[in-house]
């Protein structure tokens, strides 16, 4: 692949805009919650786009593209089944109590409802997972900009980590908001045109699954057996592994990703920031399942003519990262193709600012003010907040080229990150629907649950990995591992927390209100349109979203 | 302007411009230079420059 003065230019255009950006916020940086929490005032169309956007770094569309050649359409369940219930309980059930509690992160919500070690617990491990997924994310940007364009790895992370450092370090989270939002756009418009080139050229959706066997094109009908299935998973396990523990893990208790729907201007704005970001969400694998599975139509005997191939890895197999890459390669002129390279650069760095900006809230508010310096003034923790993100960048560029020296470690990271997500959301259930939980269960709780995810993690094997205590149990895919593995960890944390909480001191009612269901007033919202209300509005994206999987069985 | 200066405070404002601005580089490119000839570009070019000017003119009220 080569770049033309043109894509060069589209390049430099969406640089100076993401700069630019970073310097009209500047001025509105009053103090440490403008720059870390935005104080609160950002617009409902806003933080819904920058909630899925930050959902959308270049991980997951290249990963999704991936997958979408891997494992046909059964990758859009991380969408229908995994994402968006997920999110209409995080706006329904949960946002009452994350907003209303007035606490300024998730861990913060901890502590109000728990205890300081819980929060603790959290929040440093939170910190740490951001710090690296950052990393990785600038790693992985560099290799790819390395191995499609053959840009130097080390100007390559040194001009994403400055531009990423630039805008946030002026503008902090509303300067990473805004630019998911130019970033959303960017990826939907710059891949819109090679969905259509593509689809087109393979002959249409109907040719499509006429080429390819049918388990490729059906989301359901062959998951009634592990053996049927490119996935090798059987629907009840992905109902709950994916479905249920990873998918309300991720979306419900995900700081990161929370953070954009806390920084809404009322109750009602980050109830629906969710809601109204589900609806974009139901329609992305049109974007980044759908070219996937058109590759590998290309590939087929019958199409072999359009001469569109995936590059293989060294060991002669198919290196399905690269597959949005190569389509992009195959099918976009000069300029636009940069505006594909833009969208993919756009994607790796917002995902990089997404994860240095919820870091530094983190380690200034649930670290630093809470564990070493309290009672100073807000311009310390300004100063702070700002210092947080320059060492978060600092630490992001050591890790990825940790990440370079150990190509191991992005995986072993994803596993151990995976470990501490896994069981989390039965913290959350548990303390926000059941006011019996106490903190000291709520902590043990989630000890336990890392220890099984673990456990289980090293008494299975799946595609060569884990079992590394001993091999018992044997996985068709890593993606049913991960799956078992976060069931597994979900029950051991939710069972010891009850276990726990039953046999220690719960703290009295009056302490709990506005932070458990029961003891809440629940929010009353006098609006006449329909699509301004919560529940209606849920119940619809709940019923299209059943109507496409049935639609796509 | 100064209205135009403003408008700069508006996210819509700035997604809308940049997209204006890139697809100029497309059209531009596909009348005057034989390497951006193609219609693809025309036809995202012409895309991109109706959505950049909707989210220019299009006036977000809670933008600040």
């Amino acid at each position: 692949m080569k770049l033309h003065f043109a894509d060069y230019l589209i390049i430099s255009v969406y640089f100076l805009f993401v700069i630019g950006v970073g310097f009209i916020i500047k001025k509105r940086i009053k103090s440490s919650n403008d720059f870390l929490n935005s104080n609160r005032s950002i617009p409902l169309w806003i933080t819904s786009l920058a909630f899925i956007s930050a959902n959308l770094g270049a991980q997951e569309v290249l990963g999704m593209v991936a997958s979408g050649a891997k494992y046909g359409i059964m990758t859009v369940h991380f969408y229908w089944v995994g994402a968006i219930f997920a999110m209409v309980f995080l706006g329904v059930f949960m946002m009452p109590f994350y907003y209303g509690s007035r606490a300024r992160s998730v861990p913060e919500y901890l502590s109000l409802r728990f205890d300081e070690k819980t929060r603790g617990l959290n929040a440093i491990s939170f910190a740490v997972m951001t710090v690296f997924s950052s990393g990785i994310s600038l790693y992985a940007l560099a290799k790819l900009l390395e191995v499609i364009l053959h840009w130097d790895f080390d100007v390559s992370i040194a001009i994403a980590a400055g531009i990423v450092m630039i805008y946030t370090f002026l503008g902090g989270l509303t300067s990473a908001v805004y630019n998911e939002v130019l970033q959303f756009f960017l990826i939907v418009l710059g891949l819109s045109p090679l969905v259509i080139v593509a689809l087109h050229d393979a002959g249409g959706w109907q040719n499509i699954k006429a080429q390819l066997s049918p388990e490729m094109t059906h989301a359901w009908k062959y998951m009634g057996d592990t053996k049927s299935n490119p996935m090798g998973l059987h629907f009840m396990s992905l109902i709950f592994g994916l479905g249920f523990v990873m998918s309300f893990g991720y979306w419900c208790t995900d700081f990161l990703v929370v953070q954009r729907a806390m920084i809404a201007k009322n109750m009602n704005a980050a109830q629906r920031t969710p809601i109204i970001a589900a609806i974009p969400k139901m329609f992305m694998p049109v974007i980044v399942v759908l070219p996937g599975i058109i590759a590998i139509a290309l590939m087929q005997p019958a199409l072999a003519s359009k001469g569109f191939q995936i590059p293989t890895n060294s060991n002669g197999q198919l290196d399905y990262t690269m597959t949005l890459p190569s389509l992009i390669a195959h099918y976009y002129p000069t300029g636009l193709l940069g505006v594909g390279i833009t969208a993919l650069i756009a994607s790796f760095m917002s995902g990089m600012a997404g994860n240095v900006t919820a870091f530094n809230s983190v380690f200034t508010y649930d670290i630093y003010q809470s564990y070493f310096v309290k009672n100073r003034s807000d311009k310390h923790y300004l100063m702070v907040g700002k210092m947080a993100t320059v060492f978060g960048i600092l630490f992001s560029i050591i890790t990825a080229y940790i990440a370079k020296s150990f190509n191991n470690i992005n995986d072993f990271l994803q596993l151990v990150f995976s470990f501490v997500n896994g069981p989390l959301f039965a913290t959350f259930l548990l303390g926000m629907f059941w006011k019996r939980t106490t903190g000291h269960g709520a902590f043990w709780g989630l000890l336990a649950g890392t220890a099984a995810a673990a456990l289980t993690h090293g008494l299975t094997v799946a595609e060569g990995k884990g079992g590394w205590i001993a091999n018992v149990y044997e996985v068709r895919s890593g993606m049913g591992q991960a799956f078992i593995v976060a069931g597994i960890s979900w029950t051991a944390n939710f069972v010891t927390t009850i276990l726990v909480s039953l046999a220690t001191k719960p703290k009295p009612e009056m302490e709990l209100k506005g932070l458990v269901y029961s003891l809440t007033d629940k929010p009353v919202y006098h609006q006449n349109k329909w699509y301004l209300k919560i529940v209606p509005l849920s119940i619809i994206l709940i019923i299209i979203t059943i109507l496409l999987n049935i639609l796509f069985f | 302007m100064f209205v135009m200066i403003k408008r700069f405070n508006e996210l819509s404002f700035v997604i809308g411009l940049f997209f204006f601005i890139l697809s100029l580089i497309l059209l531009a490119g596909y009348l005057f230079s034989i390497q951006l000839a193609d219609t693809l570009n025309l036809y995202t070019g012409i895309a991109l420059s109706v959505f950049g000017v909707l989210m220019m003119i299009v006036k977000s009220n809670d933008d600040k």
